[in-house]
């Protein structure tokens, strides 16, 4: 018996500290999840409620009715003047559709250049090989701030305001994503299979296209991922090139109706905020498995 | 589609374009008017034809713009205006179309924002053809030939602005001498107040009694002295200093700038004033205009009143979101005449759309008829004493929100006596803005500390002026 | 042994693809970056507002970092840039290390195999969730929440539970330096949390068991063992925050009321914006914002070459070590046809 009890002391010991550290970490990670979390939810619980229902009582923790009156009111289907100002600025679908664009083809045009540049630099030998992968690495923490009061002024100047074109073609040009790239190319992309290529009589271009891309899909998506959330969250440029009511992406559109003067509802601005953000968490949660393991490759690199 | 086109356009032409611009540097703007003038040129033969009798045209002069276009674009920063003239417009005018041949473009969220993103959109290559501006900025834009008109090139003459409010057209006129703007509200305020607080704290019963109470600053301050005593400080005598500043300094007439000099008279008096009133707790320095705190003391019932311009009072705007739609408020003149904003319709040099243009500016800010129309249809006040005289004396216009009080009727005593002797300038709205911060953040300090608080920051953000 | 289309294949010189291959990048990034970027150094050389255009030799400079320049407020200018790249580095510092040690301590954690942790995918999914939402809506988000008055959520809550005064969380000079702190741990610490821990799984498992044998307790393991090993990572974020740090913009401009942004958040990238976005050239101040970029420039460049060479070599091979594995990973669990977490 006592014998028993001496050698099962420090095991039972040894397993409470784990169990008791388990729940510990346990407990911190249900704060941080409810810190996460409860911003959102409060959001979307006080956009169900009305303008005067938030004057009156701000502190809501449960769902009130006046979301279709607020959803009437974003949508001008009353004829108030906070009605006016909200439709013809926040126009949700628009914002999405603006904000797919500009994300999507950049995200294209990123991945895609980058991934030639990255073949290019890997795959042949020329004499400003290195001199071309030093001045991309030298260049990758170049903060896109210092430039953009010549680049502002120099869209103004070539009528490019108002256009996709400065937020979208500069995506070829991604010299982070390169330098992972061509990582990934020298650590897993045989250099046999362009000479077996060659030798089969497939042309440069078309090894890049038919073999090199395919082959490099799992960095592809990841700097996709990288790539998509950036250009979606990215206020500071769209800000700047767009200024036509048309043409403005869901970051414009929230900070403009932050900073209406006039008229405000403050239901319907709770019910912007929501629209703006739960759309795409809720795509987040169901690619979620996929974009942590892609994070995690990342990781890696940023 | 278009879009799409002009894209691509945009990219075949995109080397040849970088090459020329960047050689032009810093001169491109004034390339610009230049451009649109030859393009006038040529298309003044056809503007005859274009040209459909509206009664007024033949007054006007010789029109120099372009006539062209197919879609009159008018760039403002808030829709609720544009919208309610769009449906007197087109009830008048049934070959208007909204979104086909005339439509409004969004540009910035508040009248600020809008200084600021103006200059980019107007030079962006989009069709513009009119926009608006407010007096705070307005002569950035009409200053400059790259960004404006004069209304004389659409054939309006400056002869047809006889029955508006003088400052109007004042403020509407650039550093030359030259007409480039016309407003179609004459936005003078007044002291609107919660009927419900007036009587029961403060035993007054109608408007007169309250005009009476508040007619200087001095009766202001006793007036608050007494609701502080009667409500234990719990309601203040207005929403903020943001409001208080508009009625003291359009009314004083204090200019901002002497030239480049920072001119303080009024920003001297006024702190000191302000000062005052915060210390003795008639107004919270907290509570910021036209945030959501200001829209909530008046909800809330923790103030008695607001400096009110028209448009605060126009249909579905401001004070239905202040004061409820309880129909407990009134409105009053107040401690002294004074405006606030106003909106400028400008001329875009690059207009294409000069009849519809010119007929467009005319309807809102010349013709008396479409004027009362859109007084009475939107609450708005018009910029044509004629009508609103017309309006108050027929009895015509009722506020709901007002309990059947006619706002007209305070405003246009109001507007006939604003003080417009002094200069405005292009730095008002950033000096202003800079003020009214200044003032806030550092209410607690001494008066001459926010002064220098205030021109230090001035001179700082705008390397042109000095002290 | 090679055949001769390879032999013939060897003799071609390939050059002129690689040139092609990579000159897209380099037209592209020289018309939009670079031209931007020499044409703001020039801007930096030319007057404001109505002296737009005009040389005006190093006098931004000398305005906005010592305060002496032609304008009477260069003082005030200069106090105001020096206060905005105070603020860069506070609200940086502020972010950078309570987002690193939640992060680590999280990173040991998840990764720790003797924890039993139920719902650890869940817990990492949360948790990274702040960073896709767009700046603009989290700023919204949180002043719709924390506003400075008894009318928004948090004050009504806590006014409600007995507080006496509302608390400031936007206006105050302190208060909204922590509230920014806060927002941009919030948006981050998920994301820097997942690459350490794939930086931990990327060491080598031998070393933990050895360590275990040896008798080390998770104190010691994480000191000796897991820390060391990290640096090159750890150092990898400190850059990579640095210099987001120094390009803090979006909350920082947002997060006010009233119709200015708040100066006392108003970073080096609101100070540059704020002076070039003034509305027509002639009221725009192209010269200090230029000045103030090429400033931010020469320090980016400098802290991003310090670390680059202080970690050069071993930044590379644990990188190299790291992705492979983590590579392998994730090749497997495609393998498998979907992820587990």
């Amino acid at each position: 018996m006592s014998m028993k009890k001496q050698y099962g002391q420090p095991k039972d010991n040894y397993h409470a500290k784990i169990i008791a550290k388990s729940v510990f970490i346990f407990i911190i990670c249900v704060i941080l999840t409810l810190i996460c979390l409860i911003p959102i939810y409060i959001l979307i619980v006080n956009s169900t409620h009305g303008h005067m229902d938030l004057a009156k009582n701000p502190s809501n923790f449960w769902f009130g009715s006046s979301i279709g009156d607020n959803f009437n009111t974003l949508l001008g289907k009353v004829k108030t003047g906070a009605a006016r100002q909200y439709s013809g600025s926040f126009d949700t679908v628009q914002g999405y559709v603006n904000s797919l664009l500009i994300a999507g083809s950049t995200t294209g045009l990123t991945v895609f250049f980058s991934a030639l540049t990255a073949y290019g630099l890997t795959v042949y030998d020329f004499k400003l090989r290195s001199p071309a992968y030093t001045f991309i690495i030298a260049v990758m923490m170049i903060p896109v701030q210092v430039s953009s009061a010549g680049f502002v002024r120099f869209m103004y100047q070539l009528g490019l305001i108002n256009n996709f074109i400065p937020l979208i073609v500069p995506a070829i040009a991604a010299p982070a994503v390169i330098f992972f790239m061509r990582s990934y190319m020298k650590s897993s992309f045989p250099l046999d299979i362009v000479e077996a290529a060659r030798i089969d009589g497939c042309a440069e271009f078309r090894t890049f296209l038919t073999i090199a891309l395919p082959m490099m899909k799992p960095a592809i998506a990841v700097q996709a991922i990288f790539a998509f959330v950036a250009n979606w969250n990215n206020f500071y440029t769209q800000n700047m090139i767009l200024k036509n009511d048309k043409l403005v992406t869901m970051p414009i559109m929230v900070a403009k109706v932050l900073g209406f003067d006039k008229n405000k509802d403050y239901g319907v601005d709770y019910l912007c905020v929501t629209l703006s953000i739960l759309p795409i968490v809720i795509i987040y949660f169901i690619l979620s498995k996929f974009i942590i393991a892609g994070v995690a490759l990342g990781g890696v690199k940023e | 589609m278009s879009k799409m086109k002009r894209t691509l356009a945009l990219l075949a032409t995109l080397a040849m374009a970088s090459t020329a611009f960047v050689a032009c540097g810093p001169a491109e703007e004034e390339s610009k008017p230049a451009e649109s003038k030859t393009e006038s040129v040529e298309s003044k033969g056809e503007e005859s034809k274009g040209e459909e009798s509206k009664g007024e045209e033949s007054k006007g002069g010789e029109v120099k713009l372009a006539d062209d276009g197919d879609c009159l674009t008018i760039v403002c920063w808030t829709d609720t205006d544009l919208n309610n003239m769009f449906e007197v417009y087109t009830a008048k005018n049934t070959d208007a179309v909204v979104d086909q041949n005339i439509k409004y473009q969004n540009c910035g969220e508040n009248g600020g924002a809008a200084a600021k993103e103006y200059a980019n959109y107007l030079n962006a290559g989009d069709d513009v053809d009119l926009f608006v501006t407010e007096a705070g900025w307005i002569l950035n834009y009409i200053n400059d030939d790259a960004f404006s008109a004069p209304l004389s090139d659409l054939g309006i003459s400056e002869d047809e602005y006889k029955d508006a409010y003088d400052y109007t057209v004042k403020i509407g006129t650039d550093n030359n001498g030259v007409l480039k703007g016309a407003s179609w509200q004459a936005a003078a305020g007044g002291f609107a107040y919660n009927t419900d607080i007036a009587k029961e704290k403060l035993g007054i019963e109608t408007p007169e009694a309250m005009q009476d109470a508040i007619k200087d600053w001095d009766g202001f301050m006793a007036t608050a002295e007494k609701l502080k005593t009667a409500t234990d400080g719990k309601v203040k005598m207005t929403a903020t200093l943001g409001g208080l500043w508009q009625c003291f300094s359009t009314a004083t007439g204090a200019a901002w700038v002497d030239g480049t000099t920072l001119n303080t008279t009024a920003v001297k008096e006024f702190t000191t004033m302000a000062k005052d009133m915060v210390d003795k707790g008639y107004v919270n320095p907290d509570v910021n205009q036209w945030t959501a705190d200001w829209t909530n003391v008046g909800l809330g019932g923790e103030t008695l009143g607001y400096f009110y311009s028209t448009w605060c009072l126009a249909t579905g705007a401001q004070l239905e979101q202040n004061g409820g739609s309880a129909g407990n408020w009134n409105i009053v003149k107040g401690p002294q005449e004074y405006f606030w904003g106003g909106s400028w319709l400008c001329v875009s040099p690059n207009c294409d759309n000069a009849t519809m243009a010119a007929d467009f500016i005319r309807c809102f800010t010349v013709n008396a008829d479409t004027m009362e129309q859109y007084a009475l249809e939107s609450g708005d006040f018009t910029n044509n004493k004629a009508v609103m005289e017309k309006i108050v004396s027929e009895k015509k216009n009722t506020n709901a929100l007002l309990g059947g009080q006619d706002q007209f009727a305070v405003f246009v005593d109001v507007a006939a006596g604003i003080n417009m002797d002094a200069s405005i300038s292009k730095y008002d709205q950033s000096l202003k803005d800079t003020y009214l911060n200044a003032l806030q953040k550092n209410i607690t300090k001494s008066a001459d500390e926010i002064l220098d608080v205030y021109t230090t920051d001035a001179i700082a953000a705008n390397p042109d002026l000095s002290k | 042994m090679a055949s001769a289309a390879q032999r013939r294949i060897k003799s071609i010189s390939y050059a002129k693809y690689g040139y092609m291959f990579i000159a897209p990048f380099f037209l592209v990034y020289c018309f939009f970056q670079i031209w931007p970027l020499i044409y703001t150094f020039i801007l930096s050389f030319q007057g404001n507002q109505s002296a737009h255009g005009q040389f005006v030799g190093l006098d931004n400079y000398t305005t906005i970092l010592f305060g002496q320049g032609v304008a009477q407020g260069a003082a005030a200018t200069s106090a105001k840039f020096l206060n905005a790249l105070g603020n860069t580095f506070i609200l940086w510092f502020g972010n950078f290390i309570p987002q690193i040690l939640l992060s680590l301590l999280l990173a040991v954690w998840f990764t720790d195999a003797k924890v039993k942790l139920p719902g650890k995918g869940f817990f990492k999914v949360v948790m990274y969730m702040p960073n896709i939402i767009t700046a603009a809506s989290v700023a919204a988000l949180f002043l719709n929440l924390f506003g400075d008055s008894k009318y928004y959520f948090v004050n009504a809550t806590l006014l409600h539970m007995g507080l006496e005064e509302p608390i400031k969380f936007v206006t105050d000079p302190v208060v909204s330096k922590i509230m920014v702190m806060f927002i941009q741990t919030w948006l981050w610490f998920g994301n820097t949390m997942i690459m350490l821990m794939s930086g931990i799984m990327g060491i080598n498992p031998s070393l933990f068991e050895a360590a275990n044998i040896d008798g080390a307790n998770s104190r010691q393991v994480f000191f000796k063992v897991t820390l060391p090993l990290l640096q090159p990572i750890m150092v990898y974020t400190l850059v990579t925050s640095m210099i987001g740090g120094l390009q803090m913009f979006d909350i920082p401009y947002l997060y006010h009321t009233g119709a200015n942004y708040s100066l006392d958040l108003e970073t080096a990238a609101v100070f540059i914006y704020a002076n070039f976005n003034q509305g027509t050239v002639a009221q725009a101040n192209y010269g200090y914002a230029g000045a103030a970029s090429i400033i931010i420039f020469v320090i980016t460049a400098l802290l991003g070459s310090i670390t680059f060479y202080m970690n050069r070599d071993k930044d590379e091979i644990a990188q190299k070590k790291q992705r492979k594995r983590a590579m392998k990973q994730y090749k497997e669990k495609m393998k498998r046809g979907g992820l587990t977490l």
